[in-house]
């Protein structure tokens, strides 16, 4: 009775995996009941040396988020493995969550240059065609080099933002292995 | 146990552990938290996230007590990885026992 509730739980916390993958992580705790009664262990005792449901899922949650993400980045895979840490503890709000919205904030402002330059650039060639207050020539000038620094700092950012993911998810890694296990 | 000690140390305990034969989750669950008062259930985790990260694989084995049990093998990449811990563990431990020797023994 025990072992099904405590299975249902860990089950129904890890909703987000897929299933084969969900009943692969599941097996070891399938197993934990059954050697422990092979021992002559009550379920009882079993479910309590394998704590919270909760806490676990959380901790097998983090990994195959952090996994997720670096097989494919982009920033909502990235952000859920920092989503996912924070359900593991305050420290992780603070010491993770909030220096990777701050850095998201840094490269959307990066962002927000480069298209503003491109932009510019169309700008400035509507008024040298269209006009009357830039000549053709003087125009196309003005907006080969705002697109050409807008280009760089595109290619910039893009690369800023690689790394930025690249870093955070080794952190991650790092963090979950520092923070990983918990006592008694 | 200091929390921060056992920390470091837990993925290098666990690699030990199968180093000349393959075991069973239970089994190694029950060792690491015999010796590091750590939750069972936190091993299991622990063991998930070292195959993932290619260190160990899995596989079925009949038990003579009932249904096959799953098994965790060291991989290459895991043997190496585990002697680089190790040597780091070596060294480490080398260092601070020379300090406490000099600051605490004399």
């Amino acid at each position: 009775m025990i072992k099904e509730q405590y299975l249902q739980q860990l089950w129904g916390q890890l909703s987000k995996v897929p299933e084969p993958q969900r009943r692969e992580l599941m097996f070891d705790y399938e197993d934990h009941f059954r050697i422990a009664a092979e021992h002559g262990r009550s379920e009882e005792e079993a479910a309590r040396e394998l704590g919270d449901p909760q806490v676990i899922a959380r901790e097998l949650m983090l990994s195959y988020r952090v996994v997720e993400a670096e097989n494919g980045g982009g920033v909502v895979r990235v952000s859920k493995a920092v989503l996912a840490t924070v359900g593991l503890g305050f420290f992780n709000l603070i010491f993770v969550l909030g220096p990777y919205i701050a850095l998201l904030g840094v490269l959307l402002a990066f962002w927000a240059v480069s298209v503003a330059l491109g932009i510019l650039a169309a700008g400035v060639m509507y008024e040298g065609i269209f006009g009357q207050g830039i000549p053709l020539l003087q125009a196309s000038f003005m907006a080969m080099t705002a697109l050409g620094i807008g280009m760089l700092a595109g290619v910039g950012t893009h690369k800023l933002t690689r790394s930025v993911f690249k870093i955070t998810l080794k952190y991650l890694r790092f963090n979950s292995r520092v923070m990983g296990g918990r006592d008694k | 146990m200091n929390v921060q000690f056992k920390k470091g140390v837990l993925d290098l305990c666990v690699l030990a552990l199968t180093a000349w034969e393959d075991r069973y989750g239970y089994e190694l669950a029950v060792a690491i938290s015999s010796k590091f008062e750590m939750a069972v259930g936190s091993v299991y985790p622990l063991l998930n996230r070292l195959t993932v990260e290619g260190y160990f694989s899995t596989y079925l084995r009949e038990s003579p007590e009932g249904p096959p049990r799953k098994y965790y093998k060291l991989t290459p990449l895991g043997h190496s990885h585990l002697m680089e811990l190790v040597s780091e563990w070596n060294t480490f431990t080398r260092a601070v026992n020379e300090l406490i020797k000099d600051g605490v023994e004399q």
